[in-house]
């Protein structure tokens, strides 16, 4: 069967900086970091850690008490992020008479609806309650955010979550786009989000000591992959979202096509849960050149997994090193976590994001707070202010997980 | 009448229902009640009550039956 091809017709996130898209992508670009401080009022200790949090999120505002009350925090960012990109698209949230039964939806998400469930342990154990809300459980369950906005959208095709914990919306996205690809579905909506301030995660995460410490003045600048004195990752809440669409019903509606999904693979190191290893992430960046029919010299810019942490961050780079060779010296790199944080199952989805943005609008998003380069990480072209005026041809996303899960993506940009 | 108090305060709370519209004659599913947001109204009313309600009640269709139900076994269990 001949293979589709896939247009990226809708963009929606919900933006840590409070604004629209337009004013993300302004503000990465400006190397503004979107890190604060996070306190909380937890009980018995608060939380307290650099954090992204996106404060102007009201659920109610964006999706209504009705809808928002049936939801936990991560389909709550999930939802309003699928609206916002399905808007994006000029798609209408009704169907208009068109059958919607092989549009579908992949969403990734590493922690789910955890925060129902703890607010139900709070419950049993702080509070002596003896039961708990019914609708606890559909608050909980993994695949929430994809089923309502199956629900919302009238989409009648597959409706399916990802847990591939930091990979999970890489390899929504990726598994998306085979279906749109192979004609299977004619519009996927993709992306992931995440809570991850649930006390319980948070305080898990702080104990495998890879959390970058930080208090009210120096959280803004906490995060900082690639650096010599890089001090770990920092957590963030958030969702993004994407409408993948096959790309002749695309053309064939006018739609406005930011750019093309055309490669992804995935592997895994299948050698350790946290240690990740150049080898799985090598092959997973040459499976998605090969997907995509793209060599090394066509990619122009690498959105890289880069967390900040002392042990992941030169892995990466000694992965592209391995794939692009000599080419690598001039190979443009960027990590945006260092001011979107990391959304953990939200993570890849974002970058996505900023990726086709990057491509688009020709512009390559900085690594912001990359003064002093870890030699260890040398070998690529760290890009430390935004970047223009260079032509984009196209991009990889990279995503590595723990559990050892690789996922790469690769886009085009739109020669219209 | 004193649970339909209750019935108001929930159906604001979670789906932003004026209380003005939550009248006896009101159909459940006119105020956007579906079967979760029923049981989780039934959740909420034996949690303020500390009554358990049984597994096989049959489901209130209108604000007034709610009422009626609820009204009757608050009565009857602090007679």
């Amino acid at each position: 069967m001949r293979q589709r091809r896939v247009a990226i017709t809708g963009l929606g996130l919900v933006s840590p900086y409070g604004g629209d898209l337009p004013d993300f992508f302004a503000r990465l670009c400006a190397g503004e970091s979107a890190v604060s401080h996070l306190l909380t009022d937890d009980v018995p200790r608060p939380l307290s850690m650099p954090f992204v949090t996106s404060p102007g999120f009201d659920p109610v505002v964006a999706l209504g008490k009705p809808l928002a009350s049936m939801m936990d925090r991560y389909a709550q960012f999930g939802m309003a992020a699928a609206f916002s990109a399905w808007d994006d698209a000029g798609l209408p949230r009704k169907s208009e008479g068109e059958c919607r039964n092989n549009w579908g939806v992949a969403w990734g998400t590493a922690l789910g609806g955890t925060m129902a469930y703890e607010h139900g342990y709070r419950e049993l154990w702080q509070r002596g309650r003896e039961r708990l809300s019914p609708l606890t459980v559909v608050l909980g369950m993994n695949n929430g955010a994809n089923a309502h906005i199956s629900i919302q959208l009238g989409l009648g095709g597959v409706s399916m979550s990802h847990t591939v914990a930091c990979a999970s919306s890489a390899i929504a996205i990726g598994e998306a786009f085979r279906r749109v690809r192979s004609g299977e579905a004619m519009i996927m909506v993709t992306g992931g989000s995440d809570v991850p301030q649930a006390y319980g995660v948070a305080r898990a995460w702080e104990a495998l000591r890879v959390m970058a410490p930080g208090d009210a003045e120096t959280s803004a600048t906490s995060c900082r992959p690639f650096s010599a004195d890089r001090r770990g990752l920092v957590l963030g809440e958030g969702g993004a979202a994407l409408v993948l669409e096959d790309w002749d019903h695309a053309i064939a509606r006018g739609a406005r096509i930011h750019g093309e999904l055309v490669g992804y693979g995935t592997t895994c190191d299948h050698s350790h849960l946290v240690r990740p290893e150049a080898e799985g992430q090598v092959r997973a960046i040459q499976l998605t050149l090969a997907d995509a029919g793209l060599s090394t010299e066509d990619i122009d810019y690498i959105n890289a997994h880069g967390t900040a942490t002392t042990e992941g961050d030169p892995v990466e780079i000694a992965a592209l090193q391995a794939v692009f060779g000599e080419r690598s010296a001039s190979l443009p790199v960027s990590a945006t976590k260092s001011m979107h944080g990391h959304l953990l199952g939200g993570s890849a989805a974002i970058e996505a994001i900023v990726t086709v943005l990057a491509l688009r609008d020709q512009v390559i998003p900085p690594t912001a707070h990359l003064y002093e380069l870890d030699p260890a990480c040398s070998g690529v072209d760290h890009v430390t202010t935004a970047r223009h005026g260079r032509q984009l041809r196209a991009a990889l996303s990279n995503s590595f997980a723990f559990g050892g899960s690789n996922a790469v993506l690769a886009f085009r940009s739109v020669e219209l | 009448m004193e649970s339909i108090g209750l019935i108001r305060d929930f159906l604001k709370d979670r789906l932003g229902v004026e209380p003005d519209k939550v009248v006896p004659g009101a159909l459940l599913a006119d105020l956007g009640v579906d079967s979760l947001m029923m049981l989780e109204l039934m959740f909420e009313f034996e949690d303020r009550y500390g009554i358990k309600l049984s597994r096989d009640i049959k489901s209130p269709r209108s604000v007034g039956d709610m009422v009626s139900l609820m009204d009757g076994l608050i009565a009857k269990s602090t007679s």
